[in-house]
């Protein structure tokens, strides 16, 4: 069965690039992206690559967090009973 | 008692339920803690009180890592942005009955931690660029490499300190944005919550910060010979 989205052109898809990517987009205009995406070999590859490129951007600025120390000494802080 | 879920532990399940009776050394239940929020363990069992430090630490710490991250981000100084994250959490921890249950914890500290840093550490520090949105210039590194590399494996070969260099090089309300947005997973409206500025200037901030950023690590990629530029810089 045919999707019932009316159809979008490259132009319209790479306009919603960013809001697809970050499930931004309400239901309805993410199926006409994806429609088109299934139908699109370029966009579809360009779509790709920025996903790629974010999940590598997240993946390697995630590596760190806070120092085992500063942990230690917030917690001592909220919830040692003569602390604040 | 019960123990801690994770097992890895020996320290009581719950920090705060223990506290009161005062009979932990201070030490054991910081270990606990801590190893608690290395473990990312979750209560499996559900809330019946509502005691503020239970509730706190099952949904407030485990967004430590996040709070640090973005105070260093901010700020780019490793001892301010450790002094950031202690009085952002201190405070949040007091103000922890004004939290809306059932919203975005993160996005709610991230919230503090940016007030914080303006009103008490910016200070007239780095004053704050103003980037005209309508003149950044417009690049997609995409078209550039989608003949030699079009899944841009190239990236992958860019250390971690590389990209959070050139994360800190953005203007700042571009590189708040892409921190919030793509490093910490935040929503748009949480984003436009955290900033105060609407969604669209969300949308447009990120869109060009994205741009910028991108940009910088395609030409460190080039810079390194990971790849070749394929247009006259």
């Amino acid at each position: 069965m045919r999707s019932t989205v009316p159809p979008i052109d490259c132009h319209a898809a790479l306009d919603r690039l960013y809001e697809y990517l970050d499930d931004e987009l309400t239901p309805e205009i993410e199926a006409a992206v994806r429609d088109h995406l299934a139908r699109c070999t370029r966009c579809f590859g360009r779509f790709d690559f920025e996903r790629s490129y974010l999940v590598f951007l997240e993946t390697r600025a995630r590596t760190r967090g806070a120092p085992a120390d500063l942990k230690r000494r917030i917690l001592a802080e909220l919830f040692t009973p003569n602390g604040r | 008692m019960e123990t801690c879920v994770s097992g890895r532990c020996d320290g009581p399940r719950n920090l705060a339920t223990a506290l009161p009776a005062g009979q932990w050394a201070l030490r054991s239940l910081e270990r606990h803690a801590i190893l608690r929020i290395a473990h990312r363990s979750e209560s499996l069992v559900p809330d019946t009180q509502d005691d503020p430090r239970r509730t706190f630490e099952r949904e407030a710490l485990p967004h430590l890592d996040a709070v640090y991250r973005v105070a260093l981000r901010l700020s780019g100084e490793a001892a301010e942005a450790e002094d950031l994250t202690q009085e952002t959490m201190l405070k949040a921890f007091r103000a922890w009955h004004q939290f809306q249950q059932g919203t975005n914890a993160r996005a709610w500290l991230l919230t503090i931690l940016r007030h914080t840093f303006i009103n008490q550490y910016r200070r007239g520090k780095h004053q704050e660029r103003q980037i005209d949105i309508a003149h950044v210039e417009q690049f997609t590194v995409f078209q550039d490499v989608q003949d030699a590399d079009p899944e841009g494996t190239f990236f992958d070969r860019i250390v971690d300190d590389e990209v959070v260099r050139a994360i800190d090089a953005l203007p700042e309300e571009f590189r708040e944005t892409v921190v919030l947005s793509d490093v910490e997973g935040l929503a748009y409206a949480e984003i436009a919550d955290v900033i105060g500025v609407p969604v669209g200037t969300v949308k447009s901030r990120l869109y060009r910060g994205r741009q910028l950023l991108q940009k910088a690590l395609y030409d460190y990629a080039v810079e390194m010979g990971y790849i070749t530029r394929k247009t006259a810089p």
